[in-house]
C-alpha cells in the first residue's frame, strides 16, 4: 500500500509542473506521425504558434471525430475519396490562395483532380500507388501483376494492407472492371475471385506491411508505395512492381476544417509545409511521390531513381466516395475472411 | 460465510438516509456516464447512416436483422471461443502464482505484486512487437531453436491461432492473477492446517480448500479476462496477421472504418452487451440464490 | 515425513511456477530493453551498441509532455476509482434494496463494453452535453471503465468478510463511517490495492476510449506511442518503455529505502 501510495503521489506531482501555455495554438489533425517532428519544431520556432498534433489511422476515424465536435481542428489531412464527400457536404473551408504564394511549386498533374476539380479547397501533401513487393531472393518467376502473384504456389507467403475496399478493386481492375465501380453486380462478379487470393494471404496489415516481409515471415506483398520505398531503400533485393491489370494513386491531401478556430495560423503551416525545403524534410521521412516539383530538386538522386516513390505514373485514377456501397464491401470481406480462416 | 451475512438480521438493512446519500456517488455516475451512453448507444442501433456516416435517427430494425446474419454469428462464435481458451489458459497459470503471492510475507509481497504489474505500464504495443521479435520466422526463439538444432527449419510461429491466444493470455494474465490474489489473501492458514491435520496433502488441500474458499476471486478474474478478451482485435490484427475478423473487428470497422455504418454496429454491441449482461444478471441470481 | 516431503514439493511447485510466470511476463521486456541499445533503426536485427535512442527520448518534447499527461491521468483515475469502487461494493455488500443487482449488472457493463463502442458514445455524450474535450473528459471516461475493476475485486474479497466485524465496531459506538473506515478498510487494504494496480494499469495503457474523449492538448503517453509505432517499430519507443520500468523500479527502491531509515533493525 505505502508504495502504492507514493507512485500516485509522484503521479500527482507531475501534474503541478505544466507546461507553460503558448500565446497561439493550432490544432494538427493528421495520420499517425505523417508530418514529421522536424517540421513541426521548426514551424513553431519561426512562427511562436504552438503545435498540436493529434492523430488517426483511418481517413474515416479522422471524419468520424470531426463530425461529432467535441474538439475544434484546424488543420486536417483526409485522403481523397473522403475529401470529396467532405467538399461536398460544406464541411471544408475555401482556401485563401494569395495566402499560399508557395502553391506555385506544386507539378499541375496534382492539381484540380476530381475530388477538388478547381483546388479550392485541398493542397496536396503526398501521392502515393499501391503496388506489388517481390522478396527477389526468394521468389524467382517473374511477377508482372495480380494474376502473377496470387497463384498457389505463394499461399502462405503474401502480405496484403488490410483494407477491404483496396482488395476489392485489385479484383475489378483484374477482371476489366472499374474500381470505383462498386455495385452489388460487380461485387458479386468479384466475389469468387476475392475469395480465392484470400486464402492465399498470410497478413493483413495496413499501418506497417513492409514489417512482415522484413522480417522473413513473407515473400510477397501489395503495399502502398512509400513503405515498398523504404523496403527497397534498405535491401535492394526487394522489387516494386505496379500491376499490369490496373492501378491507382492515392493523394494525402491537406485541408481546413470549416470548423477551423484558427484558419490564418493554418494558413501560415500550409504554405510552411509547401517550401521546397520544408517539404525535402517530408520526402527523406515519407518516400512517396512528392507533388513540390521545387523540392524534388533538392532530393538525392538515389531517392529520385526509388522506383517506388517515382514509378512512371500516367494518368493519375484515384478512388471516389462510394457512399453507403462501403457496407456492402464490409460484409463481402467478413464473410469471406470468416470462410478463408476455415 | 455468505451465509452469515444472511443470517444476521442487523448487518444487511434497507439504506436509510445516510445509505443513500453514500449510494448516490456511484448511482450518479452509472446514470450519468454507463446507463446514458448505453442507451445513446440503443437508439443508435435503430437508426440509419448517410453518406458521411453521421446517424440519422429513424426507427429501423434492418441493423438487427443483418447482425442475425451466420457470418456475423460464426465470427462472434469464434470470438468467444478464443476469449474461454484464454480464459482458461491464464486461470491455470494464475493460480499457484496468486497463492504464492497470498502467502508471501510483507516487503516481499508488495515487491512480487509490482513485478506482476510493472511490465504491463509499458504500452501494450511496444509489448506486442517484442514478441513479434521472439516469434517471427527470422525472429529469436527460432534462431535459438535452430541454433541448437532442435529443429531443421524455422517453424511458423506468427501469425497463428497460437500466436493469438499467446497474446490474449499475456494481455490478460494480471487480471487474473490480481482478483485470485485479492480472496487468497484473507485466507485463515489455520484452516489449511486443520486440513493438513486432517490427512489432506497439501495438492489434496489446495484442491478442497483453497480452489473452493478462492471462487469469489475466480468468478471476478473470469469476468475481467473472459468479457473483455471477446470485444479485443488489436492482438489478433498485431499476432494473427488479420486474417480472422474478431466481432471487435468488426464492430471497430463500423465506427472507424471504412464501413462508417455506426447504427449496425451499435446493433451489433448491443447484442453482445445484452447477452452478457443477462448471463451476468443470471448468475447473480442463481449465487444469492444458493446462497439463500 | 513423507508429507513434509510432500509439502516441500508442493511449495518447490508454486515457487518454480511462479518464477516460470514472472519470466512469461518479463521475457518480451527483456527483448525490447536489448533492442532499445541496438544502432538498427528497423529493429530487426543487432547491428551494434548506441544510446541513442534515449538521447532522442530525451529531446522529443511531445513525448515527454504525453508522458506527464498519462501519469496525471492515471493518477487521479486511480484515487477517483478506488474511492468510488471501494464505497459502492461495500455498500451492495452491506445493503439491501431494490435495484441492487440491477446496479451490480451496470457495474458490469463498462468491463462488457467494447472499447471502441464506449469511446464512440462518450463521445456523442460530451458532444451532446456540450463538454469541451480535455483532461476532464479522459479523467470520467478512465474513471468509468476503471472503477469496476475495483469495485469486482473488493466485493471478491467482501464475499467471506466476517460480519461481526462491523457488529462489533458499532456495538463499541463506532459510528457506521468510522467502522467502515477504521475496520472495514483495513481488512480490504490487499483487495483494494490490487484494484488501485488494476485502475492504474488500465488508465496507463489505454488507447481507444482516450483517443475518442481527448483533445489534442491532452494527448496521453499510449496515443503517442500507437502513432508512432503505426508506421513501424522505433527504436526510440524502446528506450522510452525501459526509462519508465526504470523509473518505476528506482521509485520503489527509494521509497523503501526511506521507510527503512527512520526504524530501528528489525533483528
Amino acid at each position: 500500500m505505502p508504495t502504492v501510495v507514493r507512485l500516485l503521489t509522484l503521479a500527482l506531482v507531475a501534474a503541478i509542473s505544466p507546461a507553460p501555455r503558448a500565446a497561439e495554438s493550432l490544432n494538427l489533425f493528421a495520420w499517425s506521425e505523417y508530418v514529421p517532428q522536424a517540421v513541426i519544431d521548426g514551424f513553431s520556432q519561426e512562427t511562436g504558434i504552438k503545435v498540436n498534433y493529434a492523430t488517426y489511422a483511418s481517413g474515416e476515424e479522422m471524419l468520424s471525430k470531426l463530425l461529432t465536435g467535441g474538439a475544434a481542428y484546424d488543420l486536417i489531412q483526409p485522403p481523397d475519396y473522403i475529401a470529396e464527400a467532405m467538399i461536398r457536404n460544406k464541411l471544408l473551408r475555401p482556401l485563401d490562395r494569395a495566402r499560399l504564394p508557395n502553391l506555385r511549386h506544386l507539378a499541375p498533374e496534382f492539381l484540380a483532380l476530381p475530388h477538388d476539380p478547381a483546388s479550392a479547397y485541398t493542397v496536396p501533401y503526398m501521392i502515393g500507388t499501391v503496388g506489388i513487393v517481390v522478396n527477389t531472393e526468394r521468389v524467382k518467376e517473374p511477377i508482372r501483376g495480380y494474376r502473377d502473384l496470387f497463384q498457389k504456389k505463394y499461399s502462405n507467403r503474401i502480405v496484403v494492407v488490410n483494407d477491404n475496399r483496396e482488395i476489392v478493386s485489385w479484383a475489378l481492375v483484374t477482371l476489366g472492371l472499374s474500381q470505383n465501380d462498386i455495385t452489388r453486380a460487380s461485387l458479386a462478379k468479384a466475389r469468387p475471385l476475392i475469395a480465392e487470393w484470400l486464402k492465399l494471404v498470410k497478413v493483413f496489415d495496413s499501418d506497417s506491411p513492409k514489417t512482415p516481409l522484413l522480417n522473413g515471415d513473407v515473400d510477397l506483398g501489395v503495399v502502398w508505395s512509400g513503405e515498398a520505398a523504404k523496403l527497397i531503400k534498405g535491401n535492394k533485393k526487394f522489387a516494386y512492381v505496379l500491376p499490369a491489370e490496373g492501378y491507382h494513386s492515392f493523394v494525402d491531401l491537406l485541408a481546413i476544417p470549416a470548423t477551423a478556430k484558427n484558419p490564418a495560423a493554418a494558413h501560415r503551416f500550409l504554405d510552411y509545409v509547401l517550401r521546397p525545403e520544408v517539404s525535402k524534410l517530408i520526402s527523406d521521412e515519407f518516400p512517396y511521390t512528392n507533388p513540390n516539383l521545387a523540392a524534388r530538386k533538392l532530393l538525392s538522386p538515389e531517392q529520385l531513381a526509388n522506383p517506388a516513390s517515382y514509378p512512371p505514373l500516367g494518368k493519375l485514377d484515384t478512388f471516389r466516395d462510394i457512399g453507403k456501397a462501403a457496407a456492402d464491401i464490409d460484409k463481402l470481406m467478413t464473410d469471406l475472411k470468416t470462410a478463408a480462416a476455415k | 460465510m455468505t451465509d452469515l451475512v444472511q443470517a444476521s438480521p442487523g448487518t444487511a438493512r434497507l439504506p436509510r438516509f445516510t445509505g443513500w446519500l453514500l449510494l448516490a456517488p456511484l448511482a450518479v455516475w452509472l446514470i450519468a456516464f454507463v446507463v446514458a451512453p448505453a442507451l445513446i448507444l440503443v437508439v443508435y442501433s435503430f437508426s440509419e447512416r448517410d453518406e458521411l456516416g453521421r446517424v440519422v435517427f429513424t426507427f429501423t430494425l434492418e441493423n438487427y436483422r443483418r447482425a442475425a446474419d451466420p457470418v456475423y454469428l460464426a465470427v462472434f462464435g469464434r470470438s468467444v471461443a478464443y476469449a474461454a481458451i484464454t480464459t482458461a489458459i491464464c486461470a491455470v497459470l494464475a493460480y499457484p502464482v496468486a497463492w504464492t503471492l497470498a502467502r508471501t510475507r510483507a516487503p516481499w509481497r508488495g515487491r512480487l505484486l509490482l513485478l506482476v504489474m510493472i511490465p504491463f505500464w509499458t504500452s501494450f504495443l511496444i509489448r506486442t512487437y517484442a514478441w513479434i521479435t521472439i516469434l517471427k520466422s527470422e525472429g529469436l526463439l527460432n534462431g535459438l531453436l535452430l541454433y541448437t538444432h532442435t529443429i531443421a527449419a524455422p517453424l511458423e510461429l506468427l501469425y497463428t491461432p497460437g500466436a493469438v491466444v499467446l497474446g490474449l493470455v499475456y494481455a490478460y494474465l494480471p487480471f487474473m492473477i490480481l482478483p485470485i490474489y485479492g480472496s487468497a489473501e484473507k485466507l485463515d492458514p489455520a484452516l489449511i492446517e486443520a486440513a493438513h491435520d486432517l490427512g489432506c496433502g497439501p495438492w489434496q488441500s489446495f484442491a478442497r480448500v483453497v480452489l473452493p474458499l478462492t471462487r469469489p476471486g475466480l468468478a471476478a478474474g473470469v469476468m475481467m479476462v473472459f468479457v473483455p478478451a471477446i470485444g479485443m482485435f488489436a492482438i489478433s490484427d498485431l499476432m494473427g496477421g488479420a486474417r480472422v475478423p474478431l466481432i471487435g473487428n468488426v464492430i471497430q470497422d463500423q465506427f472507424v472504418g471504412q464501413a462508417r455504418d455506426k447504427p449496425f454496429g451499435a446493433a451489433l454491441a448491443v447484442i453482445f452487451m445484452a447477452l452478457f449482461a443477462l448471463l451476468y444478471w443470471l448468475w447473480q441470481r442463481r449465487t444469492e440464490g444458493r446462497v439463500a | 515425513m513423507k508429507r513434509l516431503s510432500s509439502h516441500q514439493v508442493f511449495c518447490t511447485f508454486l515457487r518454480g511456477w511462479t518464477a516460470l510466470v514472472l519470466a512469461f511476463l518479463w521475457g518480451p521486456i527483456a527483448v525490447l530493453a536489448v533492442y532499445s541499445f541496438n544502432t538498427s533503426r528497423l529493429n530487426i536485427l543487432w547491428e551494434g551498441f548506441t544510446l541513442r535512442w534515449y538521447a532522442e527520448v530525451w529531446g522529443h518534447a511531445p513525448l515527454m509532455a504525453a508522458a506527464r499527461n498519462s501519469l496525471v491521468i492515471a493518477g487521479i483515475t486511480t484515487i477517483a476509482s478506488v474511492v468510488l469502487g471501494t464505497a459502492g461494493a461495500w455498500l451492495l455488500h452491506r445493503y439491501r434494496f431494490r435495484g441492487a443487482r440491477a446496479v451490480r449488472t451496470l457495474v458490469g457493463v463498462p468491463v462488457l463494453m467494447p472499447e471502441i463502442v464506449m469511446g464512440a458514445s462518450l463521445l456523442v455524450l460530451f458532444a451532446a452535453l456540450a463538454m469541451p474535450l480535455g483532461f476532464a473528459t479522459v479523467v470520467i471516461a478512465h474513471v468509468t471503465f476503471c472503477f469496476p475493476f475495483v469495485l469486482l475485486a473488493v466485493q471478491a474479497r467482501l464475499a467471506g468478510l466476517d460480519p461481526g466485524l462491523e457488529e462489533a465496531a458499532l456495538d463499541l459506538g463506532a459510528t457506521p463511517l468510522r467502522a467502515f473506515w477504521l475496520v472495514i478498510v483495513p481488512c480490504l487494504r490487499p483487495a483494494i490495492v490490487a484494484g488501485a494496480l488494476l485502475a492504474f494499469t488500465l488508465s496507463m495503457d489505454e488507447v481507444i476510449v482516450t483517443y475518442f474523449t481527448a483533445s489534442p492538448e491532452a494527448t496521453t503517453l499510449p496515443l503517442r506511442i500507437f502513432g508512432l509505432a503505426k508506421v513501424g517499430l522505433n527504436p526510440m519507443l524502446n528506450a522510452l518503455s525501459v526509462l519508465f520500468i526504470a523509473a518505476t523500479i528506482a521509485v520503489v527502491v527509494i521509497s523503501e529505502r526511506l521507510q527503512k531509515t527512520p526504524r530501528p533493525p528489525a533483528a
